[in-house]
């Protein structure tokens, strides 16, 4: 187990260096940044002062080299927008956006996989017909629309939550969280189910298909004969064996919904890393789009980690064929 | 004699197809007596697993049992509640299947899953449940079972996951055990063993069994009573010794010939020419005409069940003489 850790470890390390080289390229070294960082009719001067300043005058190499050896020392620059330091700019927006992203996943899958578990032991009831009827609509249903149309009907005809921003916050851990004060809650609620519709219906869809396929298994009519209840059956036989492809699309989606939330993040002006990336790419704020790059390649590695050492968890098989 | 344990009468289980009704079961009748192996002959698709799937009335939809009576010491199970039914299956009747790779739960440990079969029918301490699962195993021949109760199935070879399935229909000590071929993924050597293991252990715990099968040889060497299934029903039943010295029926006797033991060395083993009818718009006349080397306008009508002494065949031209 250890071993495996290490070995994912190193390989994390690789991936990383692969992904600073084609966020330098593809950021810094395309491209030339000194027309952005300096008006167009400053002295010849200025510019060579600039030019030298930013290390541009170096070889590509030492560039890389210099950008490599600021990123292990957690130095990403300063925002030329926002004029702070971008990884103190990251981790304000931080917090907002795992909110809202692990209530989204969270909920979906807490929501969705106990009706898709319903909708595949009871195909037929009318229930089943329902619960496969909303996850075909969180399907086909675009993010954005159906964000106006909740901001439309919860915050603007019915008044019962606000239609955007994130409201009041409450400190853990020296981080600002919404979902500590009542009123940070409502404001949680509408961008998060927005989030989650459509990770509810993926999930339904999996343990649906799942437990379907599962409840025809030998191993579920050997249960049977052996007296057990469906309820044993569907918690401690079926959910076990559906469970790998779950954590695996539960890590997917988290990791693409931390660095994805972009859309439901605009429409309801929520203050996280999706607004801050759109943003600074409109204006150009290249260290911003650098160390979000950087961060959200890190978070998908992390999560994949986790993933893999769940699944050691899950199946038994895994677990022995590696020690 | 001892007493009567089930009674099986005019059990018919039907599956309603899109293409019309599959008479998988067809007027299953029989009597298993307590600690008596009891064995079902027949091939693919004549209804042996269905029947055992129906007296523990496990049969998934679309089939439905349309017909009969299931009586364990006297009560019904036809018809019975599905809670009532529960706590029949595994305490009274268990079932040990085909193939142990399939059956067990591949990521649950063997402790995990016996524990989840003991807890079905009562609550026990932990230290309690371990105990007798641990004493099950080394009776179905697990050596070191403390320590493999911690085991996945996957760390068993296919022998000993059998052996863990036996001991999991053991564990609540039913009067019944149906085997739906639980010898037939295994090994030849290690199907010896496993049979005659199971044939000690229903001796010693007074434990009745089905013994479900397409294998005449292995079911003759447990089973005191035979039953041979064709189509949906039962074709001929007796003692196994005397059913197989004199079959009565054409089918069984072309079972018989078509083992390997009587064939001429060099020679094509024999055959019984033609396949099983469909189950599905069986007409009136007898499933095993088109087969059978014996039939005449006769078999037109479907033949009734005659009987001589313990012996019963369902032929209008038995073999010997003799049956009314």
């Amino acid at each position: 187990m250890l071993g495996f850790v290490i070995q994912r470890v190193c390989q994390a390390v690789v991936v990383m260096l692969i992904i600073s080289v084609l966020v330098f390229v593809g950021v810094y070294a395309v491209g030339n940044p000194i027309d952005v960082l300096i008006s167009p009719d400053a002295t010849q001067l200025i510019r060579e002062q600039t030019i030298k300043a930013y290390g541009l005058d170096q070889p590509l190499w030492k560039q890389y080299f210099d950008f490599l050896v600021r990123l292990v020392q957690g130095d990403f620059g300063r925002s030329f927008v926002y004029n702070m330091p971008v990884i103190d700019l990251i981790f304000s927006r931080l917090p907002a956006t795992i909110e809202l992203t692990l209530t989204a996943v969270l909920g979906a899958t807490v929501l969705g996989v106990p009706l898709g578990i319903y909708a595949g032991y009871r195909p037929d009831t009318v229930l089943s017909k329902m619960i496969m009827g909303l996850s075909i609509f969180g399907f086909s249903v675009p993010t954005f629309w159906i964000g106006l149309v909740l901001i439309f009907t919860f915050a603007v005809t019915l008044g019962w939550f606000p239609a955007g921003n994130r409201g009041p916050t409450a400190s853990l851990f020296g981080i600002e969280w919404s979902f500590l004060t009542g009123e940070g809650l409502a404001y949680l609620f509408l961008p998060a189910l927005n989030l989650s519709l459509f990770k509810f219906a993926m999930m339904v869809r999996l343990a649906r298909a799942g437990t379907r396929e599962t409840m025809l298994t030998d191993t579920v009519k050997f249960a049977r004969a052996s007296g057990e209840s469906e309820l044993t059956i569907l918690y401690r036989h079926v959910l076990r064996l559906i469970s790998i492809p779950i954590v695996t699309v539960f890590g997917l989606e988290l990791g693409s919904t931390l660095a994805f939330a972009v859309v439901t993040e605009t429409i309801f002006s929520w203050p996280g890393v999706g607004k801050l990336i759109i943003d600074s790419i409109s204006t150009l704020d290249r260290p911003v789009m650098v160390a979000y790059l950087m961060l959200v390649a890190l978070l998908f590695i992390m999560i994949n980690l986790t993933v893999d050492i769940v699944y050691v968890f899950l199946d038994p098989r895994l677990r022995h064929r590696r020690s | 004699m001892s007493r009567i344990l089930l009674e099986v009468e005019g059990l018919s289980t039907h599956f309603m197809t899109r293409n019309g009704v599959l008479k998988a079961v067809n007027d299953v009748s029989f009597t298993l007596h307590e600690g008596e192996i009891i064995g079902l002959v027949g091939e693919s698709g004549s209804g042996k697993s269905v029947t055992g799937f129906s007296i523990l009335g496990l049969v998934d939809p679309p089939g439905k049992i349309v017909a009969g009576s299931v009586r364990l010491q006297g009560r019904e199970l036809i018809g019975m509640s599905e809670p009532d039914l529960r706590a029949v299956r595994g305490r009274e009747i268990s079932m040990v299947f085909q193939d142990p790779s399939t059956t067990l739960n591949p990521v649950l440990s063997i402790g995990t899953q016996m524990r989840l079969a003991l807890e079905a029918h009562e609550t026990l301490s932990r230290q309690a449940a371990d105990a007798r699962c641990i004493d099950v195993l080394n009776k179905v021949g697990i050596p070191d079972a403390a320590r493999r109760l911690g085991y996945f199935p996957h760390q068993f070879s296919g022998g000993m996951r059998q052996r863990v399935a036996i001991a999991i229909a053991l564990l609540n000590h039913p009067k019944l055990i149906i085997c739906d071929e639980p010898t037939t993924a295994l090994d030849v050597s290690i199907q010896a063993q496993i049979l005659l293991q199971m044939k000690t252990l229903a001796q010693d715990f007074g434990t009745a069994m089905i013994w479900i099968s397409h294998d005449l040889s292995t079911v003759s060497s447990v089973a005191s009573q035979l039953l041979v299934m064709y189509a949906g029903r039962i074709i001929e039943s007796g003692p196994v010794r005397d059913l197989l010295r004199v079959p009565d029926h054409p089918y069984t006797r072309g079972l018989l010939n078509s083992l390997p033991d009587h064939a001429s060395p060099g020679q094509p083993l024999v055959q019984i020419p033609g396949q099983m009818p469909s189950l599905i718009g069986l007409g009136a006349e007898c499933a095993f005409v088109s087969r059978c080397n014996q039939s005449d306008a006769l078999c037109q009508t479907s033949p009734a069940l005659r009987s001589k002494g313990a012996r019963r065949v369902r032929c209008h031209h038995p073999v010997a003489g003799d049956w009314q």
